[in-house]
């Protein structure tokens, strides 16, 4: 890397060839330093294209094609995304996917938030109830989903145990339609709301004291500091959580994990959430040409809804003034 | 090698034909939509197609020397015996042959409903010999990977297969697939709750209609009385067309591109499972794997029938010897015709693998001669490794001579449930999709079955209008 030498100086002590010195004198140090830093970020951009890059790529022009899934494919033209708007289990998918998203990101930020705020002060074991809090993160989703599965079982499962005392035991929560996205639900919240409680204490701690004794002092109440200090900072962070939750909640994986250890997308199509209908196109019905076509269209969408949410947050500034 | 082949000239000349009548439809492959899509990629100015390499095929043929074959029995499963049966086999044919075969486990839940087969053939890499169940088999079958087997085999062993079985294995009468097991379905209780609810043999349900009113008297707060499938899939599908062809319904009616769904006996048969949730007496959800599961659903109580097939007598004298249970089976509608569903899985070789012709002699050596062995296999198989009804003739008759049927649930296997089966269905995704969606809609959205099955129907028959693979069966 001896481009990237500060300069004459530095190569005649280190005793150069006064002819390589000369040639590297056209770059000015401007330059020099913006070739310094993307031969730095090349590996990692190489990576992305070869990794990333390409295979979306590759993806998108998949969903041009009508794939056999036994090496044949043949052009389809815009077929697949025709097929995509008549197919009614699409649309059926496409609808469980925005209750599943209108109702997770903002459960995620509300419980995200309210376990922050809960486990904000420095008492006395704060660090354990923090922990127990994250700790379903640390464990497998299908473990997860299989635990739940269990506890949410007909009759004997723990939670139908549970419920009977208050008189509500005989509920099918995976097996009744009306019930089993809202089952879901609460298992991808349960499961993600220790990381999004992270993401708001460290956004909580960042906000100085001395607002909140200023506003004590001034008579504000707890309400009152929460809606005119803490929410306003927490602006960044806000954006943070609703970004990274609008994705999970479109394409995580927990979104397919669960779907497919608790309910294979049943009972009656009730939790066929559009990634585990274009796993089952792909992989069940060795459709991999329409699933890619699905799978272009929920980038698309929710590049869509990232757009929206930038426009709307001004870059996550909310600086509406 | 110890396989009575024909003379290799002809095997070459009548594989050649199998292969010039097997291929593929035009079409791009998928080496040039590779270079369509890192072409779109260079043309964005990402990269140039020095990067293909990274992500071009590696040949079936680099994968090493070795037959791949793949399945789900792998040892510390569930039951022990069924391993030990495919390594015997496969170290019996590695003993006399040059080209060595080698045992791929694939965890159960990844083979029947995961991902695994399918990114392998998508991605040229599937492997040599496999295992496929009949409602799997249109889509290896039309998807052109699967090896025709009849020029390897004597006419004499192909006839020895009980012909309904073998059916839907075979495409213009040539064999695709060789089934290792019958695997019929069945009723079972438990003793203990029969007892205990009051009921005697006398009770055993004739009718649907019985059946409804005993889970009733066998249900509690917790305990439900009778248990079919809830999951959607496959399995789901396979254990609900007994019901349907016991009503006289047909997925397709023969000889024709219409749909049976809307036929009485469907609806009648969605009504059924429809009223057993209703009613309380099912559930909506099962435990363990799913309904196939019989430990972790009869013998732990949470129900007191279950709908299951024959495997669940190895699988209780493995796991719960001392459980006490009683078969009876699949009730009927008031005057319908007795019928179960066959099921059952068959070895199948790769025609697109390193070596099909070695692959197809490897199956028809280990099922489908006529040599002793081979027919001693598919006795240990059948009532050794696991509780199964044999596929052919010599098959049931030797392992008959050799007291494999005489006693206990697998005699009354033989002599009262079997006859009268049929083999499982051959569908393609998109027609079990349809059917499972009605299955799913009656049984636990509480749709309308008539209009759950006219649905389906009209899928299918949309379907079927432009469908030019094998045919249903």
């Amino acid at each position: 890397m001896s481009v990237l030498s500060a300069g004459d100086a530095a190569d005649g002590a280190a005793g150069r060839p006064r002819a390589r010195a000369t040639r590297r004198s056209h770059l000015s140090q401007t330059h020099r330093e913006w070739l310094a830093a993307y031969l730095f970020l090349l590996p990692d951009v190489l990576g992305l294209l070869i990794f990333v890059g390409l295979p979306m790529v590759l993806a998108l022009s998949l969903g041009f094609f009508d794939v056999s899934g036994f090496g044949t494919y043949t052009f389809a033209g815009l077929g697949n995304y025709r097929k995509m708007l008549a197919d009614p289990l699409f649309l059926d998918s496409l609808q469980v996917t925005a209750k599943y998203v209108l109702v997770l990101v903002p459960g995620l930020y509300v419980s995200g938030l309210g376990l922050a705020l809960l486990v904000k002060r420095p008492v006395r074991l704060i660090g354990l109830f923090r922990a127990m809090l994250f700790l379903p993160n640390v464990i497998s989703l299908v473990v997860i989903g299989l635990l739940w599965k269990f506890l949410f079982v007909d009759r004997i499962g723990m939670v139908n145990v549970l419920l009977s005392k208050i008189g509500l035991g005989g509920l099918s929560w995976l097996g009744d339609p009306d019930l089993s996205l809202w089952a879901l639900l609460g298992v991808t919240i349960w499961f993600l709301m220790g990381f999004y409680m992270l993401i708001f204490l460290a956004g909580l701690q960042e906000i100085p004291r001395e607002y909140y004794d200023a506003a004590r002092i001034d008579g504000a109440g707890p309400l009152r500091s929460f809606r005119d200090i803490t929410l306003p900072l927490l602006k960044p962070t806000s954006f943070f959580v609703l970004l990274v939750s609008l994705v999970a909640a479109v394409a995580g994986p927990q979104g397919f994990d669960l779907v497919y250890v608790m309910t294979s997308g049943g009972p009656a199509n009730s939790t066929n959430l559009m990634t585990y209908y274009i796993y089952q196109q792909a992989f069940l019905f060795s459709n991999f040409g329409y699933a890619a076509a699905m799978a272009s269209f929920l980038v698309f969408v929710l590049l869509g809804l990232t757009g929206i949410l930038f426009a709307v947050t001004r870059g996550g500034r909310f600086d509406f003034d | 090698m110890t396989v009575d082949a024909p003379e290799a000239s002809d095997v070459q000349k009548r594989v050649d034909e199998a292969g010039a009548s097997r291929s593929r439809p035009a079409g791009m492959n998928r080496r040039s939509l590779i270079k369509v899509g890192a072409g779109a990629a260079g043309g964005l100015g990402l990269f140039g197609p020095s990067a293909l390499p990274l992500i071009s095929r590696r040949s079936a043929a680099a994968q090493g020397d070795t037959l791949k074959f793949w399945q789900f029995y792998a040892p510390g499963g569930q039951v022990e015996s069924q391993a030990a049966w495919f390594e015997n086999t496969v170290a019996g044919w590695n003993e006399q042959n040059d080209k060595q075969v080698e045992l791929v486990y694939v965890p159960n839940s990844d083979y029947m409903d995961g991902t695994k087969l399918p990114t392998a053939f998508a991605s040229g890499q599937g492997p040599d010999l496999f295992i496929i169940s009949p409602g799997d088999f249109l889509r290896y079958y039309n998807g052109g990977v699967l090896q025709d087997l009849t020029p390897f085999m004597e006419q004499e062993a192909i006839d020895d297969f009980f012909p309904d079985v073998l059916a839907s294995r075979v495409v213009d009468d040539k064999v695709f697939g060789l089934p290792m097991e019958v695997e019929p379905m069945a009723m079972y209780y438990s003793l203990a709750a029969w007892e205990e609810a009051g009921l005697t043999d006398s009770d055993i349900p004739q009718t649907w209609e019985q059946l409804l009113e005993v889970g009733q008297r066998l249900t509690n707060d917790q305990r439900f009385g009778v248990l079919f499938e809830t999951n959607p899939g496959y399995y789901q599908n396979f254990t609900w067309y007994p019901f349907m062809w016991q009503g006289g319904a047909e997925i397709q009616v023969p000889e024709s591109n219409k749909s049976g769904m809307r036929d009485p006996g469907a609806v009648e048969a969605l009504k059924f499972w429809q009223d057993a949730v209703n009613l309380g007496v099912s559930p909506r959800t099962v435990l363990g794997g799913g309904a196939w599961d019989v430990v972790p659903n009869l013998t732990t109580g949470y129900c007191a029938i279950q709908n299951v097939g024959i495997w669940a007598i190895s699988a209780l004298q493995e796991n719960a010897p001392d459980f006490e249970y009683g078969i009876f089976k699949l009730p009927v509608p008031e005057g319908g015709q007795y019928s179960t569903d066959l099921g059952g899985w068959a070895f199948v070789a790769n025609s697109q693998g390193q070596d099909p012709e070695t692959a197809a002699q490897f199956v028809v050596w280990a099922l489908g001669t006529m040599s002793e062995d081979s027919i001693q296999r598919g006795v240990d198989w059948c009532t050794k490794a696991k509780s199964d009804m044999a596929p052919r003739q010599s098959v049931q008759e030797l392992a008959t001579e050799q007291g494999g049927f005489d006693s206990g649930p697998l005699k009354q296997f033989a002599e009262e449930i079997l006859p009268g089966g049929r083999g499982e269905p051959r569908v393609t995704p998109e027609i079990y999709k349809s059917i499972s969606d009605a299955i799913q809609a009656a049984q636990l959205n509480g749709t309308d079955p008539e209009q759950a099955a006219e649905q389906a129907a009209t899928e299918i028959e949309a379907f079927l209008a432009t469908y030019t693979g094998a045919p249903i069966l």
